[in-house]
């Protein structure tokens, strides 16, 4: 249970990382980028849960750890690494 | 026209990413100063300890109540919340203030100070450090637009207000940083890094807890249990099981 919490909260942090360079290096801007994070977000939803076999209540206690845990925290990330990619490829 | 402003690729290579470099490097280290000075000077003391376990073993006796008999969990029961010498009983007046103790315990005061320190001296020093030689640069740019009220946050150090808000000043970059690269220290030092914030909060309100209120809310707990022993009932439930695979 812990181990499976530790685990979402990795893939996410990862995966708003990764998300923010690649909408970094795309270009996007204002809403777009946040619609893009929402998508990563959601295909790491999905992810997790074809990774669980699709039958969350044997590995946690509700649909909402595999939905939204750690979602506000990836967007902090997300946000940098989202600046720091679009500033290196556009601005300069 | 605030599209239109040119930034020069020095700024990039001089402020932008040599900020970040240090910053996750900075990180990184303040990770290993605080596990170096944490040390072996972790002693818990065994009363605490014990007092702990006492209410772990009382916990399991209450979630596994139905799985002895009712005999057994008398005796235990009496065992723990005994009104005379029972382990969950603490008699009045000899429970110690922990403020006081807190005070009494220099070596608590003292880690505490340490912990505190390894984490306010680093931040302290990277941002004299930024304001020393990076004040004044519009640094970065956000890919998406804010309102006039963000302009003290993001522009901390830069006095026009032509500029667009969505322009950042490397002292703002450095704000942006502290608090965006939590996640990426939690993904390559480990949980502990970003637990420690929280944890550090537990511990602080830790502080103000009696332990002898802990014991007493587990004595209570263990008296209202309705013991109900399940193995009678378990040749039924057995039959209706099989029953069931069979058809």
């Amino acid at each position: 249970m812990q181990n499976n919490m530790k685990v979402i909260l990795y893939s996410r942090t990862f995966m708003a990382i990764i998300g923010g360079v690649i909408a970094g290096i795309l270009g996007l801007t204002s809403l777009t980028g946040f619609i893009f994070y929402f998508l990563v977000m959601a295909m790491t939803s999905v992810a997790l849960t074809a990774k669980a076999k699709f039958s969350i209540h044997s590995y946690f206690d509700s649909w909402n750890r595999i939905l939204l845990d750690g979602f506000f925290g990836g967007l902090m990330s997300f946000v940098l690494f989202w600046t720091f990619a679009y500033d290196i490829v556009h601005i300069f | 026209m605030a599209e239109d402003l040119v930034l020069d690729t020095a700024i990039r290579d001089w402020v932008l990413i040599p900020l970040s470099v240090v910053m996750v490097l900075i990180g990184v280290l303040r990770y290993f100063v605080s596990k170096l000075m944490k040390g072996s000077s972790q002693i818990p003391d065994p009363k605490i300890v014990k007092e702990g376990q006492v209410i772990i073993r009382a916990r399991n006796l209450r979630a596994g109540a139905n799985y002895i008999p009712a005999k057994s969990f008398r005796a235990r029961k009496a065992y723990y919340s005994n009104e005379e010498n029972g382990l969950l009983h603490v008699p009045k007046g000899q429970a110690a203030n922990p403020q006081a103790q807190m005070f009494s315990d220099p070596n608590m005061a003292m880690d505490m100070m340490k912990k505190n320190l390894s984490m306010i001296i680093p931040q302290t020093l990277t941002f004299a450090w930024v304001n020393f030689f990076f004040s004044g640069f519009v640094a970065a740019k956000i890919p998406f637009p804010l309102t006039q009220r963000f302009r003290a946050m993001l522009q901390n150090g830069i006095d026009l207000s032509t500029v667009d808000v969505s322009y950042v000043s490397s002292r703002s970059w450095y704000f942006l940083n502290l608090f965006g690269l939590r996640g990426l220290f939690s993904l390559i030092l480990g949980e502990e890094n970003a637990t420690d914030d929280t944890q550090r909060m537990m511990q602080m309100s830790g502080f103000g807890m009696d332990p002898s209120k802990t014991l007493g809310a587990e004595k209570d707990g263990l008296d209202i249990v309705q013991h109900d022993w399940v193995l009678p009932k378990f040749e039924q439930r057995a039959e209706s099981v099989l029953r069931k695979l069979v058809k």
